[in-house]
């Protein structure tokens, strides 16, 4: 391990601590990738937060990046018609391999970058979602609907030509993006890839794992919630019961006139 | 922004800003004040609006609840308006029914379909509690402006009549009636399986049986359904935190900031208001969420999948 850091003295300590935990080179090509801040932190003050990515693949190489969550099984209400005229949660459809979030961005806008850049688009996810239990309706486009949930909660995102290239040192080409992580992310373990993509094909990967981790208050109030569910209610009630009192006598004592 | 008011639930797993939250108690406050409702029925669906899970946005809704029925309850018991004798009537009532309730949309659930029966009881009940409530009291506005006509007594009269033969008669004198015990039971019961069904306090259910069936004088009746919802939301309350774990403190706290100062301002602008003023606001309101949920059922969705839980 330290001879590692040694290699990497240029960077900021945080940096370089990452990315000595992080760089994982993916082929003979060397791609290296490496975030910043190392983890989401999830305080009080979370609204979603930026995450650099940055890295380096082999030089004339463009850049898909791609953030993820670990697939999981999902279950939905599929809205329906019936008697041809009321919108009615019809029926259940079960999917899986679902990421719960699914950010991705490019160097290039992904039309010029060929076929092989398709599977990582927000399309692409089409392909991994197996559905389960099928909709009622024949008709239904189960991951079309899926997508555009996903992306009205702020959970998937596709953006194009947001990865700058960089500087080439030794046939290595550098690149740095930001990707917003939503404010609706639970917190858990991702991963963070980078793909490597020369003319239309794909010639290596790097991915790092991302951590969001609660802290602070929230993490306290979590905790509390889910270990101790009786103590919790109670003290929300007694809390709010107290509260209503307090501003109970606050406006009693103002209003004296009446 | 040179402010950031953004502040992160760990439990509904998103960021809210905390103007739009106060505010939104706020307003729901000032009407639960006015006219005696939890206001669950109008501040769940917002909530959903603003992003948070339907179960976390119904669970932590009755968490603030409590809070602003206390100091609504509070309010209106220095006014002398809260009947504690009928209110514990409706509440045992209530708790029964709501038991039942939970069983009936079980066995609903269970045979599919229960949510397009929910829909509709919701649309019909509120289509029909507001249409009444409101032709109700335009009559009476316009007969009060009128020349007195003595008919009102002949038409309540087999009514009267008929609860009058009912056992177990006794005085509630705060309300100023004299009813069977059966009454506000039985009348609880069916409130509170209604409340179950429909996943709401029951409180704008609640507040026209009073008025209607049991013939309780209106601010009698604001003070009664708040201290009866109190009760009711209490239970919610502790039942989710421990099952479901869906109740946000921190949301229901911003929430019921906001409220219980709308609703200290509503107990006051409901006493400057008429009584059947007073009834014909609360119908347009409710007449009005039937028409959005009315809406709700006709037009298409943008999506046609949405996440489980809710109702």
């Amino acid at each position: 391990m330290k001879s590692v850091t040694f290699r990497n003295l240029a960077l900021a300590a945080l940096c370089l601590l990452a990315a000595s935990l992080f760089s994982v080179p993916a082929h003979a090509a060397g791609i290296t990738i490496q975030t910043t801040p190392p983890s989401v932190v999830m305080g009080a003050q979370y609204d979603g937060a930026p995450l650099t990515i940055s890295g380096t693949v082999p030089e004339g190489s463009d850049v898909v990046l791609r953030f993820t969550g670990a697939p999981a099984d999902m279950h939905l209400r599929e809205k329906g018609k019936l008697f041809g005229l009321l919108w009615m949660n019809v029926g259940k459809v079960s999917v899986k391999n679902v990421p719960n979030v699914y950010l991705v961005d490019s160097s290039r806008p992904f039309e010029q970058l060929g076929a092989a850049v398709t599977s990582y688009r927000l399309e692409g996810l089409r392909d991994a979602i197996e559905v389960e239990e099928a909709a009622k309706s024949p008709d239904l486009d189960i991951a079309h609907e899926l997508l555009l949930l996903k992306q009205g909660d702020g959970l998937y995102h596709e953006s194009e030509a947001g990865v700058t290239l960089g500087e080439v040192v030794d046939g290595m080409q550098s690149y740095t993006a930001t990707l917003h992580i939503p404010s609706a992310l639970k917190p858990g373990d991702y991963r963070v890839e980078a793909v490597a993509l020369r003319d239309g094909s794909v010639s290596g990967s790097a991915t790092a794992p991302v951590q969001a981790v609660l802290t602070g208050f929230p993490l306290w109030l979590n905790n509390l919630a889910f270990d101790n569910g009786l103590l919790y209610g109670v003290m929300a009630t007694l809390i709010a019961i107290f509260s209503g009192l307090a501003i109970g006598v606050v406006f009693q004592s103002k209003g004296g006139a009446h | 922004m040179s402010l950031d008011l953004s502040l992160y639930l760990p439990i509904a797993g998103n960021s809210v800003n905390c103007l739009a939250i106060l505010g939104l108690g706020g307003l729901v406050g000032l009407l639960s004040g006015i006219f005696g409702v939890g206001g669950g029925f109008l501040m769940t669906p917002l909530l959903i609006m603003l992003g948070i899970p339907p179960t976390v946005a119904a669970a932590s809704d009755s968490n603030q609840i409590v809070g602003a029925s206390t100091s609504g309850t509070f309010a209106h018991f220095k006014l002398g308006n809260v009947d504690f004798k009928m209110g514990l009537l409706l509440l045992v009532g209530g708790v029964a029914g709501g038991s039942l309730g939970v069983q009936i949309i079980k066995i609903l659930r269970a045979l599919g379909n229960a949510d397009f029966l929910i829909s509709i009881t919701y649309v019909l009940m509120l289509g029909f509690v507001g249409g009444y409530m409101f032709l109700e009291s335009l009559q009476a506005m316009r007969k009060s402006s009128a020349p007195k006509v003595e008919e009102a007594p002949k038409q309540e009269s087999r009514y009267a009549r008929a609860i009058g033969k009912l056992p177990f008669q006794m005085d509630f004198p705060r309300s100023g009636v004299r009813l069977s015990l059966l009454m506000p039971l039985l009348l609880g019961v069916l409130v509170g399986v209604l409340a179950a069904i429909m996943g709401v306090g029951g409180g704008f259910i609640m507040v026209p049986v009073m008025v209607y069936l049991l013939r309780m004088p209106m601010h009698v009746v604001v003070g009664t359904s708040l201290f009866q919802i109190l009760f009711t939301c209490v239970n919610v309350t502790i039942m989710q935190s421990v099952q479901n774990h869906t109740v946000d403190f921190v949301l229901a706290l911003l929430l019921l900031i906001g409220s219980s100062i709308g609703a200290q301002v509503g107990t006051k602008v409901g006493k400057k208001l008429g009584g059947e003023q007073l009834k014909i606001c609360l119908a347009t309101l409710v007449l009005a969420v039937m028409v959005k949920m009315l809406y709700d059922l006709l037009a298409r969705p943008d999506v046609l999948l949405a996440y489980m839980g809710g109702h």
